[in-house]
């Protein structure tokens, strides 16, 4: 064991009709942290994902889990999905039933749990991301932010190791999309959960991610720690991403404007910072 | 539950009534019920109500033409081969009564249908041993005609963005390009859904847990008192 709970090795995936989604993607995911997997439109970030819980088979390479090979036998795969829940991007594709606390008892009725259990665990996952109140509820009248919480909760509910949210801020207002990623950072400390995230929302990134992967035309062309990857920005602007709008601007600051930082900064924080040690050097050598 | 009995005695009592008073009234009720306590869009509900409306109105034509030799019967006629076809007074007001007792009926229909308790229609359903895949596939198309119509509702709003519908012909091809895309649309979104449901453990079974039931007394008596008071209505407009 290296820490890495899901480890994909040269990992191809063709659809159907013909278009190759994935072409060779390697990627490691660290047990207990949070990864994104960052890449425009179309890369194959979803396509990915369904590879990880064993809906899409992949055409060639392979998929530990655990340090083991993925088993595409019916009790493998019930195993399988029972740990790496999907939370995805279209809450209305995911919430089917009229009821949400129908919708969020699916997956533990599945899993062929006794129902006191069931009912104790819908109640917590409820209670976890903020929708108890809306347990009466038909689906078809929540706001998207709401469908979304569900849709989280239904999965959560299935108490998985890794948790795999595709484009979880999408369509959120700003509000929405903090409130979220502090939820999730909050259930993640409190579960030791493994979280991955597809994201274009490159802002995203250096405040909740440990680790990203920037991910083009199905393959992965980087990875590391958001830092080492915004030390980078033409590799990102290659791939139609840019950096986080503050290390752009600090970026700008460096180049064209004669500032001196010791350190790439890509979060507010982490600019004021920079910027103070920069205006600190400056009184000190005037004085 | 108590929806359930609301619905079927209303029901009940708009059929006895007989009068175009009291189905005025179950409608606006039963309307008002779905759209403030369901939380269904009014524009939706209207839309459905549209519906049976097209029906009922071929309908009521249909009871309200008569034909007879005799002309004083009639409001308006045309003569056919020695007799004539027209609308009369008692066929017209026999035709409005049933107009407004079926809407009142399918007004009932849909708050039931409308409002939570779908669940526990389903619920009780299952208890009925009615069969399962019968229920389920219930609860999906439920599920599903309001995202259905929301999908329809943003390409139609859409398209007359761009003048989709600005002439007979124009209209003409975008309702048919809109018919074709939402069965592309729907066919891609069961294959969605299918997906989300396999990553959470379906197999060829939707098992779900039912809320636990709440009942009270008190939620009878608001639907038996609405009911009294309309039965007192009719027989107060009966005399
Ligand atoms: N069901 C499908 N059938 C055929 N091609 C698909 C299907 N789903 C996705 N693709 C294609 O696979 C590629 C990757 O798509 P996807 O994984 O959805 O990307 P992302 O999630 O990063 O936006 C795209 O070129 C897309 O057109
Ligand atoms: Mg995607």
């Amino acid at each position: 064991m290296d820490g890495n709970v899901i480890k994909a090795r040269n990992l191809h995936y063709t659809y159907a009709d013909g278009t190759q989604a994935l072409k060779g993607v390697n990627i490691d995911i660290k047990k207990g942290k949070t990864t994104s997997i960052l890449g425009g439109n179309g890369a194959g970030k979803s396509t990915l994902f369904l590879t990880f819980n064993g809906i899409h088979k992949p055409s060639s390479g392979e998929i530990l889990y655990n340090g083991k090979p993925l088993e595409y036998t019916r009790d493998g795969l019930k195993e399988l999905r029972s740990k790496v829940g999907i939370v995805f991007q279209d809450p209305d594709n995911q919430l089917f039933s009229a009821s949400v606390y129908q919708d969020i008892s699916f997956g533990p009725m599945n899993m062929k749990l006794p129902k006191d259990e069931v009912r104790r665990r819908v109640d917590l996952a409820m209670e976890r991301t903020g929708v108890a109140h809306l347990k009466n509820k038909p689906t078809h009248c929540l706001s998207h932010g709401q469908k979304k919480r569900v849709a989280l909760a239904g999965v959560l509910v299935m108490k998985p190791e890794v948790l795999v949210l595709d484009e979880p801020t999408a369509g959120l207002d700003p509000m929405g999309v903090s409130e979220i990623m502090v939820l999730l950072r909050d259930v993640q400390e409190e579960l030791g959960l493994t979280i991955v995230i597809a994201t274009h929302d490159i802002d995203l990134v250096p405040l909740y991610c440990d680790y990203v992967y920037v991910m083009d035309q199905g393959s992965i062309l980087l990875g590391g720690t958001p830092k080492e990857i915004f030390s980078r920005p033409e590799m990102l602007r290659d791939v139609h991403l840019r950096l986080p709008r503050v290390g752009h601007l600090m970026e700008i600051l460096k180049e064209n404007d004669d500032f001196e930082f010791e350190e790439t900064a890509v979060t507010i924080s982490q600019a004021r910072r920079e910027l103070k040690k920069w205006r600190d050097m400056v009184t000190q050598s005037l004085r | 539950m108590y929806k359930l009995i609301f619905a079927i005695i209303t029901l009940g009592v708009g059929l006895w009534a007989n009068s175009v008073v009291t189905s005025l009234l179950i409608i606006v009720i039963m309307s008002w019920y779905t759209v403030r306590k369901g939380g269904i869009p009014l524009t939706i509900f209207i839309r459905l109500m549209m519906l049976p409306m097209a029906f009922l109105v071929i309908g009521v034509l249909i009871i309200g033409i008569n034909v007879s030799e005799d002309i004083n019967i009639f409001l308006a006629y045309i003569p056919v081969f020695g007799t004539h076809i027209g609308v009369s007074l008692s066929g017209l007001q026999h035709g409005i009564i049933i107009f407004f007792k079926s809407l009142a009926a399918v007004s009932c229909l849909y708050f039931l249908a409308l409002n939570t308790p779908m669940v526990d229609i389903l619920n009780t359903l299952a208890r009925l041993k009615i069969p399962k895949l019968f229920i389920e596939l219930m609860g999906l198309i439920y599920r599903f005609i309001f995202v259905l119509l929301e999908t329809v509702d943003t390409m139609f709003t859409a398209q007359k963005s761009r003048m989709g519908y600005a002439s007979f012909s124009s209209g003409y091809r975008s309702l048919a390009a809109l018919a074709a895309t939402l069965f592309v649309r729907s066919y891609k979104r069961a294959g969605d859904l299918y997906t989300a449901l396999e990553a959470r453990g379906y197999e060829e079974e939707i098992n779900v847990l039912a809320e636990p039931f709440e009942t009270g007394k008190t939620q009878y008596t608001g639907p038996i008192f609405i009911n009294i008071l309309l039965v007192l209505i009719t027989l107060l407009f009966k005399t």
